[in-house]
Parts: structure tokens; sequence; C-alpha cells
């Protein structure tokens, strides 16, 4: 491409860049002091669990960091509510704005699938792309199994008071908490790690770092190539020039790769190392 | 004012006296010091650490014992480290190195002594009260039961799994307190080599999976915490730690307000343990026979447990290769367009 337009468009607002930057410092402080209890039987968990102060102060850094997940959790909740039900805002629950599942969903994995198998051309995706709706509602699902399975391990005592010992006895509600809690950890960390960071941030056209969920701006060439379906609703719509903004700066640019570029291999060892601990036991 | 007069002449004398004394008396200490000879009394390990810490004042440094467990010959050390006898159990401030080798009581070692003192009686003195709870528990009632060898108290309290000295082989002399953080880790192992399968499911639940990571304070129960240490009894025994009776009051001595529905508490999850499936397999076939057996299978808190773990393996691993492979041909596909793009220069806009 000879020509490259400088122009760039908003795709995530302050809160939205917010949340996901709190995500990111409550999730790692979360597997790095949470993954090496799953794989305790291998060295680099002792020295893992040892860095970040071992019992119990590793423990009391992952409550914190728990802390934050329900903050961010509960901003997300509040926003929602906020533009839902105060600003009368619509969108949100259905059309093409939507996080939620949509029946053209359907028609783009098809149509993935096709472009995979070099049938047909990259479908055209809209503001959320079937895999991002289904990590937003993987993470939505994955917090909420996690904060109670999390709140159950933290006070047993207090959870176990309210079911009688006839229930308690064939359900053990803090076992069955730490058998969800541990597995579901491997299963947010794993995905994370590789599904996210592949889908998002490592593909061939991103690397090192997808910086939209960082400076909030995507270029008009990616918004086209990305998103076009979007692209064109919204020139239908002449709001195009509403999303308009001036390109990242240059200093912006390089806090992103500085910040996320640590992040991102750091999360690449954990996977490799949670991989090689699936190696060692199939072996 | 002459009565006063007299007091200060008196307190004068008295006290020039007792001076006289205190000179006198430490004299006669000083001497007695200087030429008696190395006199062992209860009451001072001095004459004792004097040689055993420096191997040129010994004639015998090393020895050779057998061990009586496996009938190794090992080298003893006849070298005492100060520092781990004091931090040890029978580092106490009134305890002497006489009252375990008695015969050497009041004897003079001045030119050392014989070279092999009788064997330590750990049991008649000073551990009896252990041995007669250990004679009482199910480990002896169940091998007597089933005309064993009962395991004396050499098989749990000797080898290095119990024992753990810096210098030399084991010794009871360094035999490490109950809140040492290592001498608890090793007795999981002590008790584990025997108990495999428990050990195994120990660190798969909370407590367990903590005291694998290395930590093994005393806030981190270990398996005498819970099941006792001499006295050890099937849970079916009103006595038993782990019994219905007393196990409010087991949990509760770390989890305050315990509660009856708390203490159902699996602590020994089989999740991966290939008998409990095995068990559950056998019993879903015959459960036409035998459906009290399924019934009792089912009712098991196990069962979730192990239910809970499969859907999770199953879940991770449909997860794991649905999504790796559609990340997969998202890669190829980008690159594959990207090399098409060049190939034909044209820059299409899909």
């Amino acid at each position: 491409m000879v020509m490259t337009s400088n122009t760039n468009y908003l795709r995530f607002r302050l809160f939205h860049r917010f949340c996901h930057f709190l995500i990111i410092i409550s999730f790692f402080g979360l597997v790095l002091t949470g993954m090496p209890l799953a794989f305790r039987g291998y060295g680099w968990a002792r020295w893992l669990y040892e860095l970040f102060g071992g019992y119990p102060t590793a423990g009391y850094i992952h409550r914190i960091c728990a802390i934050i997940t329900f903050f961010a959790a509960f901003m997300h909740f509040i926003f929602l509510f906020y533009n839902t039900s105060v600003k009368k805002k619509k969108g949100y629950f259905w059309g093409p704005n939507s996080l939620l599942i949509q029946p053209r969903d359907v028609f783009d994995i098809v149509g993935d699938i096709k472009w995979f198998l070099g049938i047909g051309k990259r479908p055209n995706f809209d503001c959320w792309i079937y895999w991002e709706k289904f990590e937003y509602l993987s993470l939505m699902w994955g917090t909420l199994v996690m904060a109670f399975t999390g709140l159950i391990l933290w006070f047993p005592v207090q959870f176990t008071k309210i079911i009688p010992v006839s229930v308690a006895s064939i359900i053990d509600l803090p076992s069955i908490a730490l058998i969800i809690h541990r597995y579901e950890a491997i299963l947010a960390a794993g995905f994370i790690f590789t599904i996210h960071f592949f889908h998002t941030h490592l593909l061939p056209e991103k690397m090192p770092v997808d910086e939209a969920i960082f400076t909030g701006r995507i270029t008009e060439d990616e918004f086209k190539h990305e998103r076009l379906n979007q692209y064109k609703r919204l020139e239908n719509q002449r709001q195009l020039d509403n999303y308009k903004i001036a390109p990242p700066s240059l200093f912006v640019s390089f806090l992103t790769r500085l910040f996320a570029v640590p992040i991102l291999i750091t999360g690449l060892i954990m996977v490799g190392l949670m991989f090689s601990a699936l190696l060692v036991w199939a072996i | 004012m002459v009565y006063k007069v007299r007091e200060s002449l008196m307190m004068e004398i008295l006290s020039g006296v007792k001076r006289l004394e205190f000179v006198a008396f430490l004299a006669t200490c000083v001497t007695i010091l200087i030429l008696s000879p190395a006199m062992l009394f209860a009451g001072d390990n001095g004459p004792c650490i004097e040689c055993h810490t420096k191997p040129d004042k010994l004639k015998v440094a090393e020895k050779a014992k057998i061990d009586p467990i496996t009938g190794e010959i090992k080298v003893s050390s006849m070298l005492i480290d100060e520092a781990a006898f004091k931090a040890s159990a029978h580092g106490g401030e009134d305890f002497f190195c006489i009252d375990c080798h008695q015969d050497l009581d009041g004897k003079d070692v001045t030119e050392g002594h014989k070279p092999n003192l009788k064997p330590v009686d750990c049991i008649t003195f000073c551990h009896d009260d252990p041995a007669e709870d250990y004679l009482q528990s199910t480990h002896v009632k169940l091998m007597r039961e089933n005309n064993k060898d009962v395991l004396t108290c050499k098989d749990c309290h000797a080898g290095l799994s119990y024992h753990y000295t810096p210098i030399g082989d084991k010794s009871p002399r360094d035999v490490p307190r109950g809140t040492d953080p290592l001498h608890r880790k090793l007795t999981i192992d002590a008790c584990g080599s025997c108990h495999q399968d428990y050990l195994n499911s120990y660190k798969n639940n909370a407590h367990g999976q903590v005291a694998t990571l290395g930590h093994t304070t005393t806030d981190v129960p270990v398996c005498f915490d819970c099941h006792g240490k001499h006295k050890i009894l099937n849970s079916s025994d009103p006595e038993s730690k782990v019994g219905k009776e007393r196990i409010i009051e087991t949990c509760g001595s770390c989890h305050a307000n315990a509660n009856a529905s708390f203490v159902k508490h699996v602590e020994h999850p089989q999740i991966k343990d290939v008998k409990y499936y095995k068990t559950l397999l056998a019993a879903i076939k015959n459960a036409r026979s035998d459906p009290g057996n399924l019934k009792k299978v089912i009712k098991n808190p196990q069962t979730i447990l192990c239910t809970v773990f499969v859907m999770y393996v199953g879940i991770l691993a449909f997860t794991f290769s649905a999504f790796g492979l559609h990340s997969l041909l998202t890669w190829f596909a980008v690159v594959r367009d990207e090399y098409r793009r060049k190939e034909h220069g044209d820059d299409e806009q899909h």
C-alpha cells in the first residue's frame, strides 16, 4: 500500500482502557501468586511462590489482587447499569454494537472457516468479532466463578455455616470450590496467555502488541481492514467524523510498548511453564 | 548521738567483715575451679562441649553405627554442633548431657571417658507416656490383629526422615522440636512412606498444596496436626481426633467457630486416584444386582469432586484444542493473504 492515511479513530474510551489496565494488573498478580499452588510439584512453582513472599504473604497479595478484580467488575456493571437504565442508551444487548452473541456471528464463523480453508475471502466484521465476544463473555463468566469460589475458600467456615449438615456430608463446598477455582484458573490463564494473546496482540499484522486498548485509537487502515462493516455503517450514518481523533503521540506509543511487552513475555513464559508441566505429567 | 556513732561504727565493721567474707569466698571458688578436675555434675554441659566440639581433642572422632531399620553401617560423628543442639528439642535451659548419658554422672572426664557409653534409654524416665499412647493406637491394634510386626519407636523416629543433623549421621540428641518447619515437613514424608495414597490426596487439598510448596510452619497443618502423634486412632473410635466426637475441636484449633457442616470437609480428595474411579465404574456396572452400593458411592462426597474434576479436564481439553486450532488457522490465513497480496501485487480490499 502506497497511501497510508494518518487518520485515527477512537475505539476505546478512557473508562474501558482503565478497566483493562486494572484487569491486567490484578490478573497477573492473581496468576503469579496462585499458579504455584496449582503446579506445586514443580521447582519453578516454588521459586515463584517464594518470589512473592511465600506463605502467607503470597496469599495476601492474591487477595488484594482479587479485590482489585472485584472493583473492576463492579465498575463495569455500574457502567452498564448507568448507560442502559439511567441514560437509556440502546444497543448494549442487541444490535451491531452489542457484545452478546448475535445471529450474524454464526455467519461470521462459517465465513471465517471458509477463509481458513481458502474457499472464501476474510469476512467483514462489525464492532466486535465473534471471538472477541467469546473472550468478553468468558471473562465475565470466569470472573463470576472465580470470585464466588474464591470467596468460599477465603471464608470457608462462614459459607459452610449456611448449609445443613446432611447436605454438607454429600456436597463439600470448600473442596468443590478449590477444584473449580484451580482448574478455572488454569483455563483462564491458559486462555488469556495463548488465545487472547495470539488473536489480539501477537497476530502477524499486530506484533508485538495491539495498542488500541492502551491508546484507545486505531488507524483508518486498521479500521477498514478489521471492521469494515462498522466503518461503512458509521459512514452511512454520517457518524464517522465523531470518532476521528489525533494519532497517539510517540511517547504514549512508547509507554504502551514499555508496559505491554514485558507483560506479554511474562504471560508467555507462564503458559510455557504450565504447558511443560502438562508434558512432564503426560510423559 | 552516742548510739548513732556506735551504730555507724558497727555498720562499718560489719560491712568490712562482709567484704572480707566475699573475697575469701571468691578466692575459694577460684581455687576449686583451678585445682578441681573436670567433674561432671548436672547443671553443666561445659566439660562435654569442651572436647566434643574440637576434633583434635577427641581420641575417636567418628564411630560406625548400624542403622536400626535398614541395617546399613553408617559413620557417625562424635562432634556436637552446639547451635543445632541448642535449637533441638533437647536443647532447653534445664537439660544436660548426663541426663541421658547417665553412666558418666559424677565421673572425672579430664582424661576422657570409656569409648562406648551405655545405649541411652529414652523411654524409662522421660518418654514413657508416648510409648503407652502408641501401644493403644490403631497402628498397633491392626498390626497385632493381622499378625504383622508391630512398628517400633525407631521405625518412625529413626532415619533421616525424622532426625536430621548438619554434621555426621543422625542423632537422637539433635531431635528437632515439634514446631520446627523442616521437621514437620519430614514427618509428612515419614507418614507418606507407608500411606502413599493419603499423601497424594493430601497434596491435592488446600492444606497439602501449601505444604508441598515447602511451607510447613505451625499454621499449615501436617498429618499429625489432625491425626495426632502417638495415639492415632481410627475415626470410628470416640477418642479419635478425626472421629465425629472430636473433629469440631480438631478443626476448631485453627478455624475459629468451626461448625458441624464445616467439619464434613474432604481432607483427602481422591480426584486423581484411579482406584476411586474403578470403584465408581464397578458400582455403576453392578447397579442392578447391588443398588445399595451404587447409592452409597453416589452419596460419597468424593463423587461430586471427581465429577467436577473430570468435567474440568474435558472443558480444558475442548477449549484449548478448539481455540488453539482457531488461532493457528487464523495465523496461517493471515500469512497466506499477505503472501498472495505480495505475489499478485494487487492491494485488494476485501
